[in-house]
């Protein structure tokens, strides 16, 4: 089963390391050595390849159930599998949502092949709605230990207070995207300038600033441990921040497409820009990526929300939001490793999400193998979703994923 | 230059000072035929020109209507009450069928913002906004303009206050980006719970006392309170909002000069405006509405000539 990977450029959350051999035993990935007892069954040339301990996605919505025609479990398994992704977690907002045993057992038995480790996020309050619990004992005897509605945030304080409550007795984390949904009504897009410029309904900063700074009152008051998915504005980051001084069980995260696109990307009402929480401005990012450095932002999400082109193709108030993240995000993660270096990128989809979800780093045994140079087109052939709504479809991309490691299995990407 | 530099008129925004100046002056020349016994020319004579409105309009639509019939157009109209929107069929698709019609001009109005630009990306014929929400309506800010140059002789320089519901105006935005491509100044006036927070962005003034405003500037043009796009509550009343927010012909008295009066229609008489001011020699209310007419032929003959 030992493989030796050849001239391979190791990258850790420290430094990206000079190209060395390694042996994948099977069970783990180890520096080549001598006086390796076993045998070698293959020999990978890795020359110009880069790779890391395996990638964490701790956000991605399936249409299945409900809307397969956005996006299969089973091309969904191929997206995370192309997008590089060992271990993923995905949100509950399917049709019906995922909120029950059956659910639970459904999903698993779909995605027992997928090379990528499913970890359910599953719904806290029925439908996502906000208002009455899940069995969360009940789910959490399946093995599911995060609970949140996903692109629903439980804007009910009474309601999150209980939810944070509640899952202390398996030590659950609550995973919520906030923002006050109240002061977002009616809102397409961040409101600012641009906003200002071509007579959008906004989406104030304040929306999701007040709701992380409410959560935080109740988490202090409650306990428990709380992951704020998708944050975007300065006002978050700071008050995550000082949250997590404070000695607070707090984590977020941010979605990559946060840190690459801007509201004015907006002005020519492409539906495709059209996600929530909405694309905010330059001040929003470069607080964005000064919480990335210092630890305040734990993780990078793809945040995948495919929707097929009837429900982009449209007047942009009717749009539904989101955008596909998966296959972009390692060309994603090459436009920001120019401003940002490899070490910290990869630390954020791997060390930072897998701490969130509570396992040690121990010995590696998922990979991810990845050339930084390899371009490809983005287009109908190449794709692998239900769904097209990314701006980049048809356009060159840079990076390409070439192999992932998951324990005993290794599974080539195919180009 | 005797073309657009467009071949749509989606916005303000996006046409230059010196398209504005070819609207009016194109704008000049079809007045002066309006006046005339035969007031019909055959300059769009085989073009066939398709008013799409999936919002209540009647001026608006009605101006298009007579500016497309006095250039000799033809001209089929579909409202939203008639048609299969109701039925659940997409924008596109309503649209594409109105085409397939063999329709070389569309004006549309439509209450989402950006509808005209989605349309201008997925069909070929010359599309005129006339009206997109809360976004731009071109053609009331091109007619404004024209009705201020008409009256004062020129608009650089001039001090114009917007007063009323700038959050939920689409003439507010068009005619702030018009204004300020022909060198006036622009002031909004409102309640704070009317501007958009992120007005002075824009390069404007924000008052929110009207006399105050009506003290700076040479012309008020009132805007309707838009109760039809307000799906929340902005003030506590209709009541409040008139007495602390309308316009009344005392309040023209106390100022040391004579202002211009202009009002986009429909007026909410004692709301925004008091008949005795709507009424006045202040104002230019139903020059703005013959000039509408004079613009919007300019607007489709340049289109018309821009393939």
């Amino acid at each position: 089963m030992a493989k030796l990977l050849q001239s391979l450029t190791f990258i850790d959350g420290n430094t990206v390391h000079s190209p060395k051999d390694y042996i994948y035993t099977g069970s783990e990935i180890l520096p080549k050595s001598d006086n390796y007892p076993g045998n070698i069954d293959e020999i990978i040339d890795c020359t110009g390849l880069f790779a890391s301990r395996g990638w964490v996605d701790l956000r991605c919505v399936s249409g299945e159930p409900g809307e397969e025609h956005k996006e299969s479990l089973e091309s969904l398994g191929e997206l995370l599998k192309a997008g590089g992704f060992t271990k993923a977690v995905l949100m509950p907002n399917t049709h019906p949502a995922i909120q029950d045993k059956n659910d639970i057992q459904f999903l698993r038995s779909k995605t027992k092949n997928w090379i990528t480790d499913l970890v359910i996020n599953a719904a806290a309050t029925k439908d996502c709605k906000g208002d009455d619990f899940t069995d969360i004992l009940d789910i959490h005897q399946e093995g599911v230990d995060i609970f949140g509605d996903g692109l629903n945030p439980i804007s009910n304080p009474d309601r999150l207070m209980k939810v944070l409550q509640y899952l202390q007795k398996f030590n659950g984390t609550l995973f919520d995207q906030s923002y006050e949904p109240l002061l977002a009504l009616f809102g397409q897009m961040h409101e600012g300038v641009v906003s200002t410029r071509i007579g959008m309904k906004g989406i104030p900063n304040l929306a999701e600033e007040v709701a992380v700074q409410k959560n935080i009152e109740i988490l202090k008051y409650a306990g428990g441990k709380i992951h704020f998915q998708t944050i975007s504005t300065k006002g978050a980051v700071e008050s995550i921040r000082k949250a997590k001084n404070a000695g607070l069980k707090v984590s977020a995260d941010v979605s990559i497409y946060q840190l690459i696109f801007s509201d004015e990307d907006l002005l020519s009402f492409d539906t495709n820009f059209k996600v929530m929480p909405p694309f905010r401005g330059k001040e929003d990012r470069e607080a964005l990526i000064e919480g990335l450095k210092d630890g305040t932002i734990d993780a990078i999400v793809s945040n995948h929300q495919p929707q097929d082109f009837d429900a982009k193709h449209m007047e942009f108030d009717l749009a539904h939001s989101g955008m596909l993240g998966l296959q972009t995000f390692l060309p994603s993660l090459v436009k920001l490793s120019k401003e940002l270096g490899w070490p910290l990128l990869i630390s954020k989809i791997t060390e930072g999400p897998l701490r969130i979800l509570g396992e040690k780093n121990e010995k590696i045994h998922q990979l991810t193998v990845f050339d930084p140079s390899e371009t490809w087109v983005y287009d109908k052939k190449s794709n692998l979703s239900h769904s097209t709504n990314h701006p980049w479809f048809g356009e060159i991309l840079q990076g390409k994923v070439k192999f992932v490691i998951n324990s005993d299995r290794l599974v080539k990407v195919n180009s | 230059m005797s073309q657009l530099s467009t071949r749509h008129l989606l916005g303000i925004k996006d046409i230059s000072p010196e398209d504005i100046q070819l609207i009016f002056e194109t704008a000049d020349n079809f007045k002066e035929v309006l006046n005339r016994p035969i007031k019909k020319v055959p300059s769009l004579r085989d073009i066939t020109i398709a008013n799409i409105f999936f919002e209540n309009s009647t001026r608006t639509r009605l101006s298009f209507e007579l500016a497309e019939k006095r250039l000799s157009a033809d001209v089929v109209n579909f409202s939203s009450s008639t048609s299969s929107v109701k039925k659940g069929e997409t924008l596109i698709d309503t649209v594409n069928n109105i085409l397939s019609m063999k329709v070389d001009m569309v004006v549309m109005r439509h209450s989402s913002p950006g509808a005209p630009h989605f349309l201008a990306r997925n069909i070929t014929a010359n599309i005129v906004n006339a009206g997109d929400g809360t976004h731009e309506h071109p053609t009331q800010a091109l007619l404004d303009a024209f009705s201020i140059r008409e009256k004062l002789g020129d608009v650089a320089g001039k001090k114009i206050a917007i007063i009323g519901d700038i959050l939920h105006s689409r003439v507010a935005l068009s005619n702030i980006f018009c204004l300020q491509k022909l060198g006036a100044e622009v002031m909004v006036c409102g309640p704070t719970t009317l501007i958009p927070k992120h007005t002075v962005s824009l390069g404007v003034k924000v008052e929110h006392d009207v006399e105050k405003a009506l003290q700076w500037c040479d012309v008020a043009n009132v805007l309707r309170i838009q109760l039809e796009r307000q799906q929340i509550k902005y003030f506590p009343s209709l009541r409040e909002y008139s007495l602390y927010f309308g316009i009344n012909k005392k309040m023209l008295d106390r100022l040391d000069k004579e202002i211009v009066i202009m009002h986009p229609g429909p007026i909410n008489r004692g709301v925004e405006l008091n008949s005795d001011v709507a009424d006045s020699e202040h104002s230019i209310i139903l020059q703005q509405v013959e000039n509408g007419v004079a613009v919007r032929m300019a607007v489709l003959y340049l289109l018309a000539g821009v393939k």
